[in-house]
């Protein structure tokens, strides 16, 4: 939804004019008894109160839609042309560039032309450019999410020939560390989880091949039209490759609910087919289509129908866990396991015949023996077409699945489509690799919007729609829609290849100016015209991810192992919390210790045991589809990092490595400290500081102060 | 926004000035209450300072006594003398069909065992399983038509905390925060007590804050003296150190030239409340210094009621010290050390209620001559109740067509009872109430509106209450 303007006149008496606030609440009521008149300690106080308020919604504590009371979104519209001519369904056209870009300014590329166009509508200047020491290190957590090396930062400052810094950017997009970085954004939006949540949070050992598909995928740069027909359709592509069906393990990463005792076998598949279609909606189309299941969908042009229409498209689909052992190992590991599990079904079925402490001591013999099972063999958790057990597609009653209406057979959603073009038949072989093919359809007026606009996002702080996976009427409308559609053009053009379009971004002159104006007039007058910096007349700075602050940690210490890929590591964590698992025998400690300082994505992400680190600085909670984090500020995360094992931990290891390095020298110690963690030289107020605590205070207490400063924790 | 471009820069300008010369440069604030004690709370710059309700509210806090597993309502707060008739029966054709997780068509009904009296000047009926809190009737409003969709713990947890049948979605007490803040600086806003014999199976996301900012999650309290992670320093650290360590964190974050901003107030101000929770909340989970009395009340250094006392009393000092919502969990490892009697119904239950009846009278009674029931609105109850028909012989299978839960305090009528289930407590037919409901009910005795209560979440205003609830009027 647009943000509704909103002003509430706080009436203050003894300031210079009414000051008034201008905001997206939260509800109206938020604003109820912010004036003087409850708070009558004077304006001072009132004025702390509307301070506070606009700081509370600066933090996103009232990112919240207004009142749906008093403003209602604009309904859907009944008719059909005139819902097409809602702006994310119309097609996608190549806009000319500006013309002739604003005196003065400076342009790299062509985003620059359309971001400065809108900045001189409204008078604004972009800020000055960031310096090189602010450059490398914005880049280098941007693109590889992790510091720039002390060297590599000297290298940079010393290099003053045309093209360095570009030459830089190319450096760090080859980098496998890029793969790292960008595939966490993408793991975020499908809910990229290793276990499936519920009551058994049963571990899918082998899913981590897809996250490593994805790093993979991202670091060679494979077309994203190619990237999404593998998720959708890996396993229908001949001839099938490994690399295609682990892609599909896309369809296996939602909550999954297994019950014991009598099946609900008509409801589970139900829900399995939910989990399937509303993904889509959220990462590829950028549509809340998993509002259309229950009633037609309120805010946009997709009826019900359609919502089961694109079901249909999973209609055939079931789980397929592919083996990759040899016929073999195959066929000893079945040999074993089947002697086991015919032990199982035996003690189960006297558990069921058994009363009381029997049917207890027969319930404990289970599950030792479920702990003892022969491990299973090399698998990809895919899915495939299962023809046989194709679920019939009706239009469900309030989304009920025992309230079948019409049937219906698989077809896009109508408004993103002629609206005679009938139903596909629903023996089709290659269901999915159809829908693949509609939404990858050069033509389609949403998929290359909606990832151009995820990239924009992740490297500029806010998308030009600023709400990733709605693009529908609830969601933002574009900042720049030219620019958006430009781009979206370009990624078709060149083939649907991603890299180019990030060199483009981190490029633009627009990228590389400060966070900071020039001077505090220019500040204010551009917050008064652009308080949210849509037109981004400064550069956004940003708080580092959990993910990047634990591995920043990491890296500084010296401790950061860069092994790639592979299963899944699970850390030491307090036994508390394994204890607050239904299973805690679940939580198996990896064995090698080096293996616990890897990077984060290789940290096994178990949906009912999220590590307290990730969970406090905003790590998504691994069951619905996150477009874009929180960045949530708060008194816990300060705890963490002070008190927690993790930082402490690591400061140590720190402090270990400064004394290690700076042979004794106070003052090359500071010097040390600060290029590791915060890439530059310390100024003389700051080498002053540190020298003063340094006489009295142990260095790990340092070590510690300095992975809890703003430097540290927001990239400029 | 452009409407009201000049009047939003007045406002930004002048919080600018504000900032520089109210505090002579806003970094000066962010320790202010260590170098300082006097209070410069910052008017609010915690994201949990407290908001004011949507409407007038009855109550401040909720302490929710959460039954893990499902207690039956048979045993418990709905007498059913022709159960016990038709003990070893089928279910008569006319109380129609129900689906259990484990029972199977056609099994005999169970009857029960427990002998009911009337209690209070309200003659409220409550089996023997709970003398202590029988005596206490009149502040219960007890509801026999409360029903959920799903008859799976998972599913039945996750719908009662956060009215969804999946994971995901932020549950009451983080909506509560989200709400309405927090009244304490130094306590957690929201809090779990786990029982420490281990988890449910929803596992932690049924707590959770879902979509909700990270600051709305829940504390999971540890079992022991020491309840809150990282607020112990780290060993071999003394405060004097740590003190003198958040000295240099704000004199080098002050040092450089960034100017200062929102973002970096309030997280200087957050480094502030960290400092004050860790010197000031340990106090308060210190139970040693208690009245023996109230040691007694509770019944802790007794079993088998000493460590769900423990955790009473706990949340009556949390809630008097200004936490908004405290769950205080009753079961958690295998089903029989929850409620989740499924192979004997006599035994689990016994056990359960003599754990669990004292500390809960404890608390009710407790809050009530320290003036805090009218405030705290009491909730007791579990995802299900259990089946009229018996599993194995002697236990119950989850049942959530029609089962029991209680509310007290928190403006509620107390002394009543709302709904009521058929002849053999299969169905409620009198009055249904939905989680939702009770969920509306909670959100209206705390002056917020359901409708109004949203967070923007995959395109729509989402609210905990999902579809409409109705706020049982009978009660409130």
């Amino acid at each position: 939804m647009r943000p509704p303007d909103r002003s509430l006149n706080l009436g203050l008496s003894g300031q210079p004019g009414p000051v008034t606030l201008c905001a997206q609440p939260m509800n109206r009521h938020d604003f109820v008894g912010f004036g003087v008149s409850r708070h009558s300690a004077g304006w001072r106080s009132a004025f702390c109160r509307v301070l506070a308020l606009g700081i509370a919604l600066v933090h996103g504590l009232a990112r919240a839609a207004a009142d749906p009371t008093s403003a209602s979104p604009p309904p859907a519209s009944t008719n059909a042309t005139e819902a097409r001519q809602f702006w994310s369904f119309q097609p996608v056209r190549r806009p000319a560039l500006p013309q002739s870009p604003p005196g003065g300014a400076l342009t790299h590329n062509p985003i620059d032309a359309f971001v400065l166009a809108r900045l001189e509508e409204k008078g604004l200047d972009p800020s000055p450019p960031a310096s090189k020491g602010e450059l490398i290190r914005r880049l280098c957590f941007d693109l590889i999410g992790l510091p720039p090396a002390p060297e590599d930062i000297r290298a940079f400052l010393d290099d003053a020939s045309a093209g360095a810094y570009e030459r830089l950017v190319d450096r760090l997009l080859n980098r496998p560390e890029f793969g790292e970085r960008w595939a966490q954004h993408w793991l975020d939006v499908v809910r990229y989880a290793e276990t499936e949540g519920f009551e058994y949070d049963r571990h899918l050992p082998e899913a981590w091949r897809y996250r490593d598909y994805v790093i993979q995928a991202f670091n060679e740069d494979k077309p994203f039209d190619r990237f999404l027909t593998e998720q959708l359709a890996g396993d229908e592509l001949t001839p099938e490759t490994q690399e295609q069906l682990t892609a599909a393990i896309f369809h296996r990463l939602g909550p999954v609910r297994r019950n014991a005792g009598n099946p609900e076998i008509a409801l589970s598949r139900n829900e399995v087919l939910t989990e399937r279609t509303d993904v889509i909606g959220a990462a590829f189309l950028g549509l809340t289509v998993g509002c259309a299941r229950c009633h037609d969908h309120k805010f946009d042009p997709i009826s019900q129908k359609d919502y089961y229409r694109l079901q249909a498209y999973f209609a055939a689909s079931q789980e397929n866990d592919i083996l990759l052992v040899s016929a073999d190992e195959k066929k000893d590991w079945e040999a074993k396991s089947k002697a086991a599990q015919g032990e199982l079904r035996r003690l189960r079925q006297a558990a069921d015949r058994a009363e009381g402490e029997e049917r207890t001591q027969l319930n404990n013999q289970i599950e030792a023996l479920e702990s003892k099972m022969p491990s299973y063999p090399a698998t990809i958790p895919s899915i495939h077409n299962d023809t046989d057990q194709r679920t019939a597609i009706h239009v469900l009653h309030r989304g009920q699945w025992e309230k079948k209406g019409e049937p219906v057979a698989m077809r896009p959603p109508s408004v993103l489509v002629d609206e005679s073009l009938p139903e596909l038949p629903m023996d089709l072989a290659r269901p999915r690799t159809e829908l693949a093919r509609w939404l990858t359809d050069p033509r389609h007026p949403l998929t290359a919007r909606v990832i151009v606009n995820r990239l924009w996002q992740h490297h500029f702080g806010v998308g030009l729609v600023k709400t990733p996976n709605d693009f529908g009427h609830n969601g933002d409308r574009p900042s720049h829609p030219e620019l958006l559609d430009w781009l979206a053009a370009e990624l078709v053009r060149n083939g649907w290849h991603l890299k180019p379009l990030h060199r483009l971004m981190v490029c633009s002159a627009i990228y590389q100016q400060s966070s900071q104006p020039a001077g505090a007039a220019v500040m204010a007058a551009a917050g008064r015209i652009d308080p949210e910096n849509r037109l981004l007349w400064r550069f956004q700075q940003r708080r580092l991810s959990a993910e990047e602050i634990r591995d920043t940690m990491l890296a500084v210490c010296g401790r950061l192992n860069p092994r790639r890929g592979g299963p899944s590591v699970m850390v030491p964590v307090d036994s508390e919390l394994v204890q607050l698992l239904y299973k805690p025998a679940q939580w198996e400690v990896s064995r090698n210790p080096g293996d616990y300082d890897r990077r984060s994505i290789y940290l096994i992400a178990k949906r009912n045991l999220r590590l307290p680190f990730m969970e406090t600085f905003d790590q998504p909670p691994l069951l619905t589809s996150c477009g874009r984090r929180e960045s949530s500020t708060h008194a816990p995360q300060a705890l963490e990092m002070l008190n927690g094992q993790l930082s402490n931990a690591l400061a140590t290891a720190f402090a270990q490595r400064l004394e290690r390095e700076s042979g004794g020298d106070l003052g090359a110690l500071i010097e040390r400290a600060y290029a590791l963690a915060l890439g530059r030289s310390p100024t003389s107020a700051e080498h002053r500081l540190a020298a003063t605590f340094l006489q009295e205070q142990p260095l790990r207490e340092f070590a510690l102060a300095l992975f809890n400063l703003n430097a540290f924790l927001y990239v400029q | 926004m452009s409407s009201n471009a000049a009047a939003h820069s007045r406002l930004t300008r002048t919080r600018r000035e504000f900032v520089r010369d109210a505090f002579c440069g806003f970094g000066s604030l962010a320790l202010a209450s260590i170098l300082r004690p006097q209070d410069l709370r910052a008017a609010g710059i915690n994201p949990l300072s407290e908001r004011p309700p949507h409407l007038p509210a009855k109550a401040k806090a909720v302490i929710f006594l959460f039954m893990a597993g499902g207690p039956s309502h048979l045993e418990t707060f709905d007498p059913k003398p022709l159960l016990n008739q038709l003990h070893g029966q089928a279910r008569p054709k006319e109380f129609g069909e129900a689906k259990y997780q484990f029972v199977k068509t056609g099994a005999k009904l169970l009857g029960c065992k427990r002998t009911f009296a009337r209690h209070g000047q309200s003659g409220l009926e409550i089996s023997d399983l709970f003398p202590h809190l029988a005596t206490c009737a009149d502040h219960l409003a007890v509801i026999r038509s409360c029903y959920g969709d799903m008859v799976v713990h998972s599913a039945a947890q996750y719908e009662l905390f956060t009215g969804r049948i999946v994971p995901g979605y932020p549950s009451m007490g983080s909506w509560l925060t989200y709400g309405l803040g927090s009244e304490s600086e130094s306590l957690p806003a929201y809090v779990v007590m786990p029982d420490p014999k281990g988890a449910l199976e929803a596992g932690q996301p049924m707590y959770a804050n879902g979509f909700l900012p990270a600051v709305f999650q829940p504390t999971m309290f540890r079992p022991g003296e020491r309840p809150v992670l990282n607020l112990e320093l780290p060993a071999g650290v003394t405060l004097a150190q740590r003190r003198r360590t958040l000295r240099l964190i704000n004199e080098l974050n002050r040092a450089n030239s960034t100017p200062a901003d929102e973002e970096f107030n309030a997280r200087l101000n957050a480094y502030d409340l960290a400092f004050k929770m860790q010197t000031e909340s340990p106090k308060l989970f210190d139970l040693s210094k208690e009245p023996a009395e109230t040691m007694q009340l509770y019944g802790i250094g007794q079993q088998p009621t000493h460590d769900y006392g423990r955790r009473c009393l706990l949340a009556r000092k949390l809630v008097e010290n200004g936490v908004r919502f405290v769950c205080v969990v009753a079961g958690g490892g295998p089903g029989n050390l929850q409620w989740d009697a499924h192979n004997d119904i006599e035994e689990n239950h016994l056990r359960k209620a003599a754990e669990t009846d004292r500390p809960m009278a404890g608390l009710l009674l407790d809050l009530h001559r320290r003036g805090l029931l009218d405030s705290t609105l009491v909730l007791w109850g579990g995802e299900f109740g259990r089946s009229p028909e018996a599993e194995s012989g002697k236990g119950r299978d989850h049942h959530n067509l029609g089962f029991t839960m209680w509310m007290a305090g928190g403006g509620i009528k107390g002394g009543q009872v709302v709904g009521a289930t058929d002849a053999i407590g299969l169905r409620a037919i009198e009055n249904p109430v939905h989680f939702r409901d009770l969920h509306t009910t909670i959100l209206h005795q705390l002056g917020l509106d359901q409708t109004r209560l949203t967070y923007p979440h995959l395109g729509r205003n989402e609210r905990l209450t999902f579809v409409e609830g109705k706020v049982i009027d009978q009660i409130v």
